[in-house]
């Protein structure tokens, strides 16, 4: 059997005192693209952020490629692979939007040129500082940035959240074009989990802290009971 | 004979362009990285030593001396940052007060040892000893030079900040540092070598200003109001606000001595209590 792009192996992690996440176990392929679906508050975000170095962890360990890298310090994460969206989208103000990107860059397929063709708009405002963005031009910035550390797994954090109907099929457009036509991997977490079942191939359920559920994201989004049950009424109905 | 106007304005400038060059680290330091570092005159006394040393002890040439001056201290900054002052990012303001004021008595007390309580005598080099008179403005040499070297640090500060991937990177680490390490900047790294270059721009002033603004071993006790000044007038982190705040206090300080003599001393601190009230934050301050 071929390695995992990604290994979880019972990883337990929190903030200070509070522990959010239990022995969470999972494995990721080469190419893969996977959901991360629960409601708000179950560590979806501290999922990622441990993965990115940023919790304190308890136990378990992160494999990349069968790299060990759960010690590694957070600056040296993207370069063992990953890149990271994260859910506030963290542009960087007093940078220009070119900037933002080239600040990241690392060598690889992904270059300025290719994330402008990706995302045209960032093209244009390539001179405007990140503060003077609309929320959907920060999250294409926010990918784009992550696309320029040229990473094996992309971890994207609620990109389409809070983002007007156009823009959302725009960026979800993107990310599809990342897996499919690009191969790269990622880990989706989204609110929308009819949007974000249609973009991957396997799913996982947080419930505070925990993987409750697993399957594809095919049969999950025609699983509506699991889906009302962990992650809300409002978008099993969407799903239906 | 009263002074012009234009010679105080002239040598104030040339004043306020060293305070800028000595403090400009100083305000980067505190406004970055939060570290509260008083011993930063020190710094500054250590460049101006490695010069004269140099000057009087091997023959360096003067101009020479103040790269030299720049590196050294930036180096010996280095090894304080790593040692010590790491230790204390997280702590509050007051341990890190009592550090730096602690090696600000240990670097007086180290420099009467080796170089002797007294004033370092410094001769300039010839060509930097004229005096023109332009437009009836006594244009001396050695103070033109001053501003020049100011002129530049500030655009070397400016394009390095704005215009270069490091700048960049500094900006970022500075706005983020948690995304900053998500973009594989390595942030502590980047503070450092931030740390190390306003340090030798502290030295590279010492070394600068020791003609004009004399060099003993009282130095980082008694300049370190005017650093605090330029650093608290600026705002923190600001380097367009050191670079105002100590070319006015350049120039009060100037004019205040030249004109009203009985009170002269004390025209720069009225001066910043006005600007602190007007401006709490400081003139560019962000908070
Ligand atoms: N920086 C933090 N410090 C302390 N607790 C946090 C922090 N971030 C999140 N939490 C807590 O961790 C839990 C999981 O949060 P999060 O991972 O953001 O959930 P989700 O992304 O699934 O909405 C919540 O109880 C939240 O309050
Ligand atoms: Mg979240």
């Amino acid at each position: 059997m071929a390695e995992p792009l990604l290994s979880v192996r019972g990883l337990s992690a929190g903030y200070g005192d509070a522990s959010v996440l239990d022995e969470v176990s999972f494995e990721l392929e080469e190419g893969g693209a996977l959901a991360l679906l629960g409601r708000n508050g179950m560590g979806k975000s501290t999922l990622l952020a441990t993965l990115m170095g940023h919790t304190l962890r308890r136990g378990g360990g992160i494999a990349l490629r069968g790299r060990p890298v759960e010690r590694l310090a957070p600056h040296l994460r993207p370069g063992a692979g990953f890149g990271w969206v994260p859910q506030e989208r963290d542009i960087f103000p007093s940078l220009t939007v070119e900037e933002n990107l080239t600040v990241a860059a690392r060598h690889g397929p992904w270059t300025l040129a290719r994330v402008h063709e990706l995302f045209p708009r960032l093209r244009e405002r390539r001179s405007n500082l990140g503060f003077q963005l609309s929320g959907g031009e920060q999250q294409m910035l926010a990918i784009g940035r992550a696309l320029m550390l040229n990473p094996a797994l992309v971890l994207l954090d609620e990109p389409l959240e809070g983002l007007a109907p156009v823009i959302v099929e725009e960026l979800s457009a993107a990310i599809r074009r990342m897996v499919e036509r690009e191969g790269l991997a990622i880990i989706l977490v989204e609110q929308h989990a009819h949007i974000a079942l249609g973009l991957t191939r396997e799913a996982i359920v947080l419930e505070r802290g925990r993987i409750v559920h697993r399957a594809s994201s095919e049969t999950l989004a025609q699983d509506h009971a699991t889906l009302e049950r962990y992650v809300g009424m409002r978008v099993a109905a969407k799903a239906a | 004979m009263m002074v012009s106007l234009g010679n105080v304005l002239f040598n104030g400038l040339a004043y306020g362009m060293l305070l800028f060059v000595i403090s400009v680290g100083l305000s980067v330091t505190m406004g970055l990285m939060g570290f509260a570092n008083l011993a930063h005159g020190a710094f500054a006394m250590l460049g101006g030593y490695v010069a004269t040393t140099l000057m009087n002890k091997a023959g360096v040439p003067f101009l020479l001396t103040l790269p030299i001056a720049f590196v050294a201290v930036a180096a010996a900054s280095f090894v304080l940052e790593r040692g010590l002052y790491r230790r204390l990012y997280r702590a509050g303001e007051l341990d890190q007060v009592l550090l730096t004021i602690g090696l600000v008595f240990m670097a007086v007390a180290g420099a009467t040892y080796v170089w002797g309580p007294g004033q370092q005598p410094v001769r300039m080099p010839d060509y930097l000893t004229g005096q023109w008179t332009v437009a009836g403005i006594d244009v001396g040499v050695y103070r033109l030079f001053l501003i020049l070297v100011g002129i530049a640090v500030t655009a070397a500060l400016v394009l390095g900040i704005e215009r270069t991937r490091f700048g960049a990177m500094i900006r970022a680490a500075v706005d983020n540092p948690r995304m900053a390490q998500g973009c594989g900047i390595n942030v502590n790294r980047v503070f450092s070598l931030t740390f190390m270059a306003g340090s030798g721009l502290a030295g590279l002033g010492g070394a600068v200003g020791i003609n004009l603004i004399g060099l003993d071993p009282g130095f980082p006790i008694k300049f370190m109001v005017y650093f605090l000044i330029v650093v608290a007038v600026g705002g923190l982190g600001s380097i367009k606000g050191s670079l105002i705040a100590a070319l006015l206090l350049g120039v009060f300080d100037v004019g205040g001595k030249y004109y009203v003599p009985e009170v002269g001393a004390f025209i720069i601190y009225a001066v910043m209590v006005s600007l602190l009230l007007w401006r709490p934050a400081g003139l560019f301050g962000r908070r």
